[in-house]
């Protein structure tokens, strides 16, 4: 009862007509960001950081979001209409979304997309209603122990989940919790690694790294030659699916929006994981396996179903327990800190009008990303035929005018190019840059717990084990490790070589 | 290298961490992974089958980025962005020079009444008085 009286109080913060406003303005840049290549949702939300300065904590959020789960809707289009993923989450709605367009049912395999994205976001944002607030609850018990041991189960988790290998994505990690002690140490007061360069006092920025790595990395790793200019144009009238492909399109977005609802919760890039294991999950239920890669409509409705709902329940820690998931909800729970609104367990109660009007806007916003994909789908992709080697000149300029504009610092902007480098050097050795972007985040968090934790403790590592949460969380962790081990010595392909695999031979 | 540089910063004891202790040990359990990586080197594709066609468009996208960043300051937003958007498209692109030219300016326009205007970003001026 008391959930339903805090949605109240939420649609009525949502529906003011600025709310709504900014939903829109979100749902839209989302859209578009997910369909552009070479600008996925991170580069799209850090680039508009600065433009939330001058709104309130709530309405930044409800925008910031909107773009979020805006970029999987419009991510689809670019996958279907192009094959070419708008964004790395829609790379498994290539292979049957675009088989379906050859087929001329492009307009249905769009609006199938869209309604299992509407169906998954909106099932996540139901049990994000239900989930977050209990869990909160729980998580107001936590000291620095737990919170040390959650944040390491939370890199493990990410290394675990990783399509790369669990030691690579570690490292990456570790790369960034050491770029994340740059600056002042808040507990004595040293300057650690800012070579009497003022503006790295405060340490190196969530923006110019996240934009530098996603935006500018992509970019330079993307030639204008490699990019197709020939997009298949669905008419509107060929736009709803028929019976038979409402009837294949059902189960798959029941199952995918369960599935990555699950996943979302996990540390990692969830969305992405998600619609490579919807796709494997569908592929082997399905009674004719063999028309995957044809144009198999289970194809379609499944990972784009997931990756919705991923999105969704990526919002599940980040709200309640305070804690990223992946560098998205990094940069998003950054924005709100940068609102003076610190996310994590007192957020409902402290907070309640951003928290639940946050969740109301969210039922608004799928419903609106509903009304965009479909009947405007024409319009957007009229935007694709834009050569991209127009495009990206466009997109460089908005990585330096946000980086810029979020200190007006000029060393931000330095940082950016050379994470641009380092982006594109770490795509040419399969590196995957999310962890780094992670790290980069919780190392002031997880330095803070840890060392919080060991003072508790006069310097005994026993106060891990002798706390019932912080023992469960890291005995869970020590079983993913000796998991990883397993697969390792055995030299089997397990799931995660095998998306990997897959990965590799779609992208 | 981190290590080096780590001199002046105490590590402290387990009881009273110092602000040296969470990067030394991070760039331990660096140079743990990397070692490790470097082990399983052998079941990687060799270093020679990596593709760097793209190479060139790198680099020239990174030395015009980088001369506009350097230049921003001085010479303000409308005519570092309309120089980086026309080199661009011309440099890396080979496109025409007039239309390169038209379609920087074009966009610089909309991007300063976006952000400057409509949005109320401070934009550099640089040389120019608005």
């Amino acid at each position: 009862m008391e959930t339903v009286q805090s949605l109240i109080l939420g649609f009525s913060v949502a529906l003011q007509p600025s709310m709504l406003w900014y939903a829109f303005l979100g749902c839209l840049v989302g859209t578009l960001v997910g369909m552009l290549p070479g600008i996925g949702p991170l580069a799209g939300i850090s680039i508009l950081l600065p433009i939330t300065y001058g709104l309130d904590a709530t309405k930044a959020i409800i925008m910031l979001a909107g773009i979020y789960y805006g970029s999987q809707y419009g991510g689809s289009t670019t996958s279907i209409l192009l094959r070419i993923p708008g964004e790395a989450a829609s790379v498994m709605t290539c292979i049957d979304g675009n088989a379906m367009a050859k087929k001329g049912r492009a307009g249905a395999a769009l609006s199938i997309a869209a309604v299992g994205s509407f169906i998954a976001g909106t099932f996540g944002v139901v049990m994000l209603t239900v989930v977050a607030p209990p869990l909160a609850a729980f998580a107001l018990g936590f000291g620095p122990p737990e919170y040390t041991a959650l944040l390491v189960l939370g890199l493990i988790f990410l290394a675990y989940m990783s399509t790369t290998s669990l030691v690579r994505t570690l490292l990456m990690a570790a790369f960034g919790l050491l770029l994340g002690t740059i600056g002042i140490d808040v507990m004595t007061g040293h300057f650690r690694y800012s070579f009497d360069i003022a503006e790295l006092g405060d340490g190196i920025g969530i923006v110019p790294v996240a934009v530098g790595l996603f935006g500018l990395g992509e970019i330079l790793a993307t030639p204008s030659h490699q990019v197709p200019s020939q997009v298949i144009h669905p008419k509107l009238r060929e736009l709803w699916p028929n019976r038979a492909e409402w009837r294949d399109s059902a189960a798959p977005i029941a199952r995918g929006s369960v599935l990555g609802f699950l996943i979302g919760i996990i540390p990692g890039s969830a969305h992405i994981i998600s619609s490579f294991m919807s796709y494997a999950l569908e592929r082997k239920v399905s009674r004719h396996p063999e028309e995957f890669g044809k144009g198999a409509v289970a194809g379609v409705a499944g990972p784009e179903s997931a990756n919705n709902a991923a999105s969704t329940g990526a919002f599940v820690p980040m709200l309640a327990l305070g804690i990223p998931t992946g560098p998205v909800t990094a940069v998003l729970m950054a924005a709100l800190l940068i609102h003076g609104v610190p996310p994590g367990p007192t957020l409902v109660n402290d907070h309640p009008q951003v928290f639940w009007g946050f969740v109301a806007s969210m039922y608004v916003g799928n419903l609106m990303l509903l009304a965009l994909n479909l009947p405007l789908v024409g319009v957007f992709v009229n935007l694709l035929r834009i050569p991209y080697a127009y495009l990206y000149p466009l997109i460089i300029m908005f990585c330096v005018i946000g980086v810029y504009e979020v200190n007006n610092s000029i060393v931000d902007v330095w940082i950016m190019l050379i994470m641009g480098v380092v982006g594109y050097g770490l795509k040419k050795f399969s590196f995957d840059p999310a962890p780094l972007v992670l790290g980069l985040v919780i190392a002031p968090i997880f330095e803070m717990s840890l060392r919080q934790a060991l003072i508790m403790s006069d310097g005994t590592w026993m106060i891990f084990l002798q706390r019932p949460v912080a023992l469960v969380l890291i005995l869970v962790s020590l079983a993913l490790l000796a998991l990883s081990a397993i697969g390792y010595f055995a030299r089997r392909k397990d799931w995660r070589a095998k998306l990997a695999e897959a990965e590799t031979n779609e992208a | 290298m981190v290590f080096a540089i780590s001199g002046d910063l105490p590590f402290g004891s387990l009881s009273a961490p110092g602000a040296g202790m969470m990067p030394k040990v991070v760039t331990g359990f660096m140079i743990l992974f990397g070692a490790l990586v470097m082990m399983g080197a052998a079941r990687s594709a060799p270093l020679a089958s990596l593709d760097w066609s793209d190479r060139n468009h790198a680099a020239l996208v990174v030395l015009i980025t980088g001369a506009g960043v350097a230049v921003y300051r001085p010479l303000g937003f409308l005519i570092t962005m309309s120089l980086l958007v026309f080199l661009l498209l011309v440099v890396v692109e080979r496109r025409n020079a007039l239309i390169a030219a038209a379609y920087g300016i074009g966009l610089t326009l909309f991007a300063y009444w976006l952000f400057g205007k409509a949005l109320r970003s401070p934009l550099e001026q640089g040389i120019l008085w608005f």
